[in-house]
């Protein structure tokens, strides 16, 4: 395993600076923004309306 | 009455009352207790230095934090290669082939790294779900990936005890019955069969105290990622 990175040999501008796999910040950043992503998709499926047959009449 | 293979794995009871408590309380008695005396005997003598030496081996790689779990997991130590090597005697009894133990065992003791390192690290518990350097495209496959790992981590160490423990013993029964068998039929043959059996209770042995040893020193690297 690697030793913890300060990151400041690391210049990241723009999202990289909040979200890149170098420094620990933007590690942790990474595995909530992915969490966060798989939660969305599960809520939305799970949330999303059934859509009901058309009764037909007799 | 006729036994199948796996009787000997059957959690014991005598006229329905669970012989399982017995079993996890009765070795304990087996240690040597200090005496009045200002120096011990020789077996107290060489049971500190086993329980001394053990614990620098676990705990001298590990931060200040993680030095109060030393009488727990040294007594996990213990407890663990006390059982595995008393199973070995003929119609004992081993409880860590019961893999409800194991979990038990591992289970709360992982989870209790985990709790810690979200607690006193959550930063850095959270980015070593990312290993550094990663190549973006692989981030979120590699996040999933070692979240499962993280979450195999207790059911591999129950069962890797549980699976060691329960096959060796049951190699041991087979070739032991193979032995028995063979002897009236062909004796050479049961005399290489029976030299086997040795060999493979010799390395019973060292697997009774290896996997105990591995048990507790995964525990312990658990606890270091997260201290």
């Amino acid at each position: 395993m690697g030793g913890h990175d300060a990151g400041s040999q690391h210049q990241f501008t723009g999202i990289a600076k909040y979200f890149n796999s170098y420094t620990i910040i933007g590690r942790r950043n990474c595995v909530l923004a992915t969490y966060a992503s798989i939660a969305a998709i599960v809520l939305f499926f799970k949330l999303k309306p059934k859509k009901q047959a058309a009764v037909t009449e007799k | 009455m006729i036994l199948s293979l796996f009787d000997q794995f059957m959690s014991p009871t005598l006229l329905g009352v669970p012989l399982i408590g017995l079993a996890l309380t009765l070795p304990w008695v087996l240690f040597f207790q200090p005496g009045a005396r200002w120096l011990n005997n020789r077996l107290m003598t060489l049971q500190a230095m086993f329980m001394n030496w053990f614990v620098k081996q676990i705990f001298q790689p590990m931060s200040l934090g993680g030095h109060k779990w030393a009488a727990l997991l040294m007594s996990l130590m213990l407890f663990l290669i006390t059982l595995n090597m008393l199973g070995l005697l003929p119609y004992t009894f081993t409880p860590t082939t019961q893999l409800s133990l194991n979990m038990a065992f591992a289970v709360p003791l992982w989870l209790a790294t985990v709790i810690i390192g979200m607690r006193n690290q959550p930063t850095h518990a959270l980015g070593h779900l990312l290993p550094e350097g990663t190549p973006t495209a692989l981030i979120p496959v590699l996040i999933v990936i070692e979240t499962i790992s993280l979450f195999i981590r207790p059911l591999a160490l129950g069962v890797r005890l549980t699976a060691n423990l329960t096959a060796g013993h049951l190699l041991i029964q087979l070739i032991a019955t193979a032995a028995f068998v063979l002897f009236p039929m062909m004796p050479s043959i049961a005399i290489l069969t029976s030299i086997l059996l040795f060999l493979l209770t010799l390395l019973e042995i060292a697997v009774a105290m290896i996997q105990a040893y591995v048990f507790v020193l995964l525990l312990s690297l658990y606890l270091q990622e997260n201290v």
